[in-house]
């Protein structure tokens, strides 16, 4: 179901008829081959790229690499949503204040909203379609079901991102380190208590091996 | 496929109801074994997997983005505006406002006032002036930004205390005045004069917006004269009959498809000047468009709770009688008419058994923008005052403010014509039982004695509510379809914002049927292809659409034991469904797989509809409630700790565990929002613009603002008057009294009453200076 | 939407300082604080600087004397989580933990947590107000429940960093890259007051970026810590803060910092009531006294009095608390 070749093609078919430059180039983002050597040479990237001008970046989402076309200006959320099609990933106030666009960026929950996609070079990048084999949930995500741990289900892909991310630095969390690792993730329908439930089920999860 | 996997479609050896002849209704549920159990929802899946599509993730092939230039002054003429700039940016492909011709089209916010999409007069900061659709929403941006307008800046008035005010700006030719509502009953003053105490005091409650995390929008796209608008709403028959009025299009030719929304509390029962606008880019362009509102004007122009400042004259007998209660209020709906003073009576009405009550509300105009129903519109508002005045007459009296309102528990709604009894009401027991699980009377008194602690102070409050609807009621079409291989498909309109009501259905479903909830497909809230439904909002879904769900799952039952009934040659009276079998409740050897009915087999779907049917006559239906908590307070800092809460509910028959106590846990948050962290500012002396139109400035709770112990007591009461599952709402009533019962058990603590929302330490360090509780600094 | 903007990726320091000598160039680092204003419009530039590939930017090293050096792309995570911060300098631990949100903490870092603009929401909001070069200072006569009670003199902002009254605490310098060089100025002197300079809140000039903030060793014995108050306990500044230093000799305080947030313009420290300690055995009567001498001189506005009981009470509270620690 996120396949990236999914992802792939939606944001390829768009990228066709979207832009001049686009057509022209014929290709909107690439997959290009399987991780390795990442990360742009400074010297080259020392150069400035002018407003409205677009640049070639190369971001590794999911443990897959993507090229595209990108202005200086464009968030990663923008990028992700609206270039790749990676929609689980929200935008909820595109100013940081909210949680919505919650990924782990080097393991690390960040706002997707307030990093520029050309600053997300050479970090792994993970969004909540990273945090699944297949069709199959991982832990967070299945805890979450278990414990019904949302209502409209919009915070949710931030939530659990800010839990996964919790979850790598700490696998064992109090209830406390929990409310502290959520805290920066609203959730207007109030799941909370429901939300720090599943984030410890998905601790034993997780200790227990599941994957 | 062979027998044994058909067979994973139906729950094995579980009986299911009675099923009633056609035309009569069914008993109510005895057992259940699918009702009421904690089941995950039946959408968790696409909700924590991202594969939901929420109506802002839609994408289509040369879709366009949208933005929308809005006035920045309060109150303002738009005396020209100039597009020539933006309509040559790169990536522009449309721009349109107030002077171009296409977009003469009347918007109304209640029909009294008719205004137009692009209105020349802006009486809010927000109104739309100007549109742009561009390749992309940077492009959009940047065009917006290019628009330059010419504006005579008028003046404005940014509370409703100043509104009437004889120097005060005319926002409507016939006044500032946009209701007055007057009730009463008995003789208030005689019931004054019958009181051992009488209080007066005034509270207030800020404006609070309804921010859901998915913003407001849409995308619009045309297929010649057919518009497909996917809405982030409650419901899409409201989204259509509206669009097409303004538009003056058919219903059939407004599809709305609503399917996953991220939230909307009240906020999107209707649609907005947006749709209209994402609509006629649209139609200009000839390509789809999407527009969806930026966090910051979400502030502006969706909605909100009105302001509301009320004052409570209260008066009772040392014995715990309630003899009087008049209230007054004036509130603010904005710049428009939007009931502002919308039930903000109601629980003085009904609450507590009085004789002798008059009300007086007054909704007036001010230049903000305009109030949308938000949760329990009125309700948590009133409790703010009548639930502290309950608090304040029980101390005067003596008595513990528990004992006072189970003094006063009426069994009919003395608020309507004729006192029409309540088909339940649990009031009684979500105090008392309350009370026993909270720990109440211990509480109570560890708190009050807990000068051990130096300066930080423990307290203890309750409050109590019901909310004025509820009941659901009709209109509501729903399908259910059993396919020839014994799978079931439900068909209903109805959006699920949230409060698990697919889950809910697909319950009711299974229920009757025998079938596992997870082999039923739901197809819902999308005009072209699911039954009529009314948004989704009063807290009346569940008692709405459940009993037509139930009803079309009898159906495909009646029709199914027919056709079975022909297969054995015998009376369907005499067969029921068991598991993935009809089979003779006389002899078990005669039955039948339900795939092999050859009735089924013939016409390939079995088709049931089911209708709700009404509600009882002279009987009200109202879910009741009341909510417990402690708190503790800094009295040097003034800062306020929630501890624990707990939130006892009677909203009928219990149909999900799970995504009720979620409900509880959510209405408490936001009551705490309301509470402690939430109002809306405005710039009253200066230049009437909201300044904390952000969600770092307008603060909605987070997960270290609520109380690491929340508790869910249900008062499980099924109530089989008033509908055939027996189920009330909840989503409005577990927000009502949170606030109240805050402020209870502030004053408990301290001895400060908190009259206005929110508690924070603005507010609370200064009275304590002045002095709370002895012995507190 | 962000308006467009140029963007240079900094090989170096020098290529920095370079980069934002040309034109109105931003330092772009965590960018928390600079997309936001970008977004708002609060400011415009046509050169974003991106400082984020500048390694050595990055690290904390202890110094030769027993000090600490923090580079300012440091991240407040780091900051928070430092064991040699968390028992050096716990204030500074302990201050940026009640930064902002986990994320924002994961992404900001000290330089731009240090040179953040400041969060008044006429300044942030459609108002081209005193600081921004128009000819008034909105909160005056506004919804001014926030603003300060020390310090103001035609802008009425408060500082929202919480690191830096910790920092002060501590005696920290800023290292400054500039044009002419590299230069230290101690972080006490580091914030500019509206009285010298309404439209700039750092002696940063043009062209000139923190690349370190550099700790003097503790002083032995020394006990500190930060505290804050807010309306709502995560993402949101200080409605009151204050970063406290004591240390005692023989039961009486013989050296005392007194810095507060959300008090002033500048992070505001209270020497005299710092001077009134001394000598004192810090007890609650000495910290009632210190309490009511801190907000002696305090102006408020129409709508933030509550301020000054506030601060007494904190002020009070966290003396007490730190001599019994």
């Amino acid at each position: 179901m996120s396949s990236d070749a999914d992802k792939h093609e939606c944001s390829c078919g768009k990228g066709l008829t979207r832009r001049q430059f686009l057509t022209s180039a014929g290709a909107g983002a690439l997959i290009v081959t399987a991780s390795g050597h990442l990360g742009k040479d400074q010297e080259a990237s020392a150069a400035v790229i002018k407003s409205g001008e677009e640049t070639k970046i190369t971001l590794l989402i999911n443990g897959k690499q993507f090229q595209m076309l990108v202005e200086p200006r464009w968030s990663l959320l923008y990028v992700l949503r609206e270039e790749l099609g990676f929609t689980a990933t929200k935008e909820g106030c595109g100013r940081g204040e909210c949680g919505a666009c919650t990924v782990l960026i080097d393991g690390m929950p960040r706002y997707a909203c307030m990093t520029l996609a050309v600053e997300a070079e050479g970090v792994e990048i993970t969004t909540v379609e990273g945090l699944m084999k297949g069709e199959d949930l991982g832990p967070v995500q299945k805890a979450f079901v278990e414990h019904d741990a949302f209502q409209c289900g919009y915070c949710t892909p931030g939530q659990i991102m800010a839990v996964e991310g919790l979850l790598r630095k700490e696998p064992d969390p109090t209830v406390g380190q929990i409310r502290q690792g959520v805290s920066g993730n609203l959730c207007r329908c109030g799941a909370y208590p429901h939300i720090i439930d599943a984030a410890r089920r998905a601790a034993e999860m997780k200790k227990s091996g599941a994957l | 496929m062979n027998e044994s996997e058909r067979n994973i479609y139906y729950l094995r050896g579980i009986p299911v109801p009675e099923t009633p002849p056609p035309g009569k209704d069914p008993a109510p549920w005895k057992k259940t074994d699918i009702v009421g159990t904690s089941i995950p929802r039946v959408d968790a899946y696409e909700r924590v997997s991202g594969t939901a599509r929420y109506p802002s993730d839609i994408h289509l092939p040369r879709m366009l983005y949208a933005a929308v230039l809005r006035c920045p002054h309060p109150h303002a003429e738009v005396m020209n505006v100039d597009t020539s700039a933006a309509e040559g940016m790169p990536g522009v492909r449309a721009v349109i406002s107030g002077i171009t011709s296409d977009t003469d089209f009347a918007w109304w916010y209640s029909k009294e006032i008719k205004t137009k999409i692009f209105d020349p007069l802006c009486r809010f900061e927000g109104e739309e002036v100007a549109a742009v659709a561009a390749e992309t929403a940077y492009q959009a941006w940047d065009a917006v930004r290019a628009i330059t307008v010419e504006y005579k800046v008028l003046p404005f008035i940014a509370e409703e205390s100043k509104s009437l005010d004889s120097s005060s700006p005319l926002l409507h030719p016939n006044g500032n005045t946009a209701k007055t509502d007057k009730y009463s009953r008995g003789d208030v003053g005689a019931g004054f004069s019958e009181a051992d105490i009488v209080l007066d005091e005034t509270y207030r409650t800020e404006c609070e917006l309804h921010m859901p995390m998915e913003l407001h929008g849409c995308v619009a796209s045309w297929d010649n004269d057919r518009l497909t608008i996917w809405e982030s709403a409650q419901g899409v028959y409201s989204i259509q009959s509206r669009i097409a009025e303004i538009l003056g299009l058919p219903l059939s030719k407004v599809r709305v498809i609503g399917h996953y929304m991220g939230g909307g509390f009240g906020s999107k029962l209707q649609p907005g000047k947006y749709t209209v606008i994402a609509a006629l880019l649209a139609k200009k362009t000839g390509r789809p468009v999407r527009l969806f509102l930026t966090r910051e004007e979400t502030f502006l122009a969706v909605g909100n709770r009105p302001p509301a400042t009320m004052q409570l004259k209260a008066g009772v007998k040392k014995d715990g009688t309630l003899t009087a209660l008049e209230f007054s209020c004036i509130a603010t709906g904005g710049a428009y008419p939007a009931n502002g003073t919308g039930l903000v009576d109601w629980l003085v009405r009904d609450l507590y058994l009085c004789p002798n009550v008059k009300t007086e509300t007054k909704d007036v105009y001010i230049n903000a923008g305009p109030s949308r129903p938000f949760r329990a519109p009125g309700h948590p508002q009133a409790a703010w005052a009548l639930e502290q005045m309950m608090d304040a007459l029980a101390e005067q009296i003596g008595m513990d403010p528990i004992e006072l309102r189970l003094k006063n528990i009426p069994s009919f709604s003395q608020g309507r014509e004729g006192n029409p009894p309540y088909t339940t009401t649990g009031l009684r027991e979500c105090l008392s039982e309350g009370a026993k699980a909270f720990g109440w009377e211990q509480a109570r008194k560890y708190s009050s004695g807990s000068k051990e602690n130096g300066h930080v102070k423990r307290g203890v409050g309750v409050a109590s509510a019901l909310w004025f609807a509820g009941g659901g009621n009709p209109p509501s079409t729903a399908v259910v379809k059993l396919f020839s291989d014994g799978s079931v498909n439900l068909n209903m309109g109805a959006s699920d914002i949230g409060t698990g009501t697919k889950t809910v259905m697909t319950m009711i479903v299974s229920e009757e049927l025998g079938v596992k909830p997870e082999m039923v497909q739901i197809e819902y809230a999308d005009t072209a292809t699911t039954q009529y439904a009314t948004p989704s909002g009063g807290s009346k879904t569940v008692p709405t659409e459940g009993p037509a769900v139930r009803a079309a799952a009898l159906s495909v039952k009646q029709q199914l034991l027919s056709f079975a009934a022909a297969d054995l040659k015998t009376d369907e009276s005499s067969l029921t469904l068991r598991g993935d079998e009809v089979i003779s409740m006389k002899d078990p050897l005669v039955k039948v797989k339900i795939h092999d009915v050859t009735g089924l087999k013939k016409r390939g779907v079995i088709v049931g509809v089911g209708y709700r049917g009404p509600n009882p006559e002279r009987k009200v239906v109202n879910p009741f409630a009341a909510q417990f908590c402690e708190v503790e307070v800094n009295t040097m800092t003034g800062e306020v700790r929630i501890i624990r809460f707990l939130g006892c509910h009677d909203s009928g028959r219990v149909m999900n565990r799970l995504t009720y106590d979620n409900q509880v846990f959510g209405g408490i948050t936001m009551g705490i929002g309301l509470a402690m962290t939430e109002a809306r500012i405005l710039d009253r002396d200066q230049t009437g613009k909201m300044v904390n139109r952000n969600l770092h400035d307008y603060k909605l709770p987070t997960s270290l603002d609520v109380p690491k112990e929340m508790k869910s007591l249900p008062i499980e009461k099924p109530d089989d008057t008033a509908n055939t599952i027996g189920a009330k709402g909840l989503g409005e009533p577990v927000t009502i009294p949170t606030a109240a019962a805050v402020a209870n058990a502030v004053y408990h603590a301290v001895d400060v009453r908190m009259m206005k929302t929110p508690i924070t330490p603005l507010q609370l360090c200064q009275a304590l200076e002045k002095g709370g509780k002895e012995g507190s600094k | 939407m962000t308006p467009g903007f140029s963007y240079r990726r900094a090989a170096s320091i020098k290529d920095a300082v370079t980069g934002i000598s040309e034109g109105n160039g931003r330092i772009l680092a965590g960018g928390t604080d600079l997309l936001g204003c970008l977004r708002d419009s609060v400011f415009t530039t046509n050169m974003v600087v991106s400082i984020t590939g500048i390694k050595e930017l990055k690290r904390i090293d202890e110094t030769p004397g027993g000090g600490l050096s923090i580079g300012a792309l440091a991240t407040i995570t780091e900051i928070s989580e430092s064991p040699v911060i968390r028992e050096r300098y716990p204030a500074l631990a302990q201050a940026a933990a009640e930064v902002a949100s986990p994320q924002l903490r994961n992404q900001g870092t000290i330089g731009g947590n240090l040179c953040q603009k400041p969060r008044c929401w006429y300044y942030r909001g459609e108002f081209h107000c005193l600081r921004k070069g128009g000819d008034r200072c909105y909160a005056v006569a506004g919804e001014n429940h926030y603003h300060c009670i020390f310090g103001g003199n035609g802008c009425y902002i408060v500082h929202p960093s919480d690191t830096a009254p910790a920092l002060i605490v501590y005696g920290a310098e800023a290292t400054i890259a500039g044009p002419a060089g590299m230069r230290k100025v101690s972080l006490e002197n580091f914030f500019v007051p509206p009285a010298k300079e309404v439209t700039k809140e750092t002696v940063l000039e043009a062209g000139e970026i923190v690349t370190a903030i550099v700790l003097p060793p503790p002083l032995a014995g020394l006990k500190s810590s930060y505290r804050k108050i807010r309306s709502r306990q995560s993402w949101d500044f200080a409605l009151a803060g204050v970063a406290l230093a004591l240390r005692t000799s023989n039961g009486r305080v013989t050296d005392a910092r007194i810095v507060l947030s959300g008090a002033a313009p500048v992070p505001w420290r209270l020497v005299d009531a710092e001077n009134a300690l001394i000598g004192k055995v810090p007890d609650p009567d000495s910290a009632k006294y210190t309490a009511a001498l801190s907000v002696k001189d305090a102006q408020p506005l129409k709508h933030n009095a509550y301020k000054i009981p506030l601060f007494k009470g904190l002020i009070e509270e966290e003396v007490v608390n730190i001599s019994q620690a």
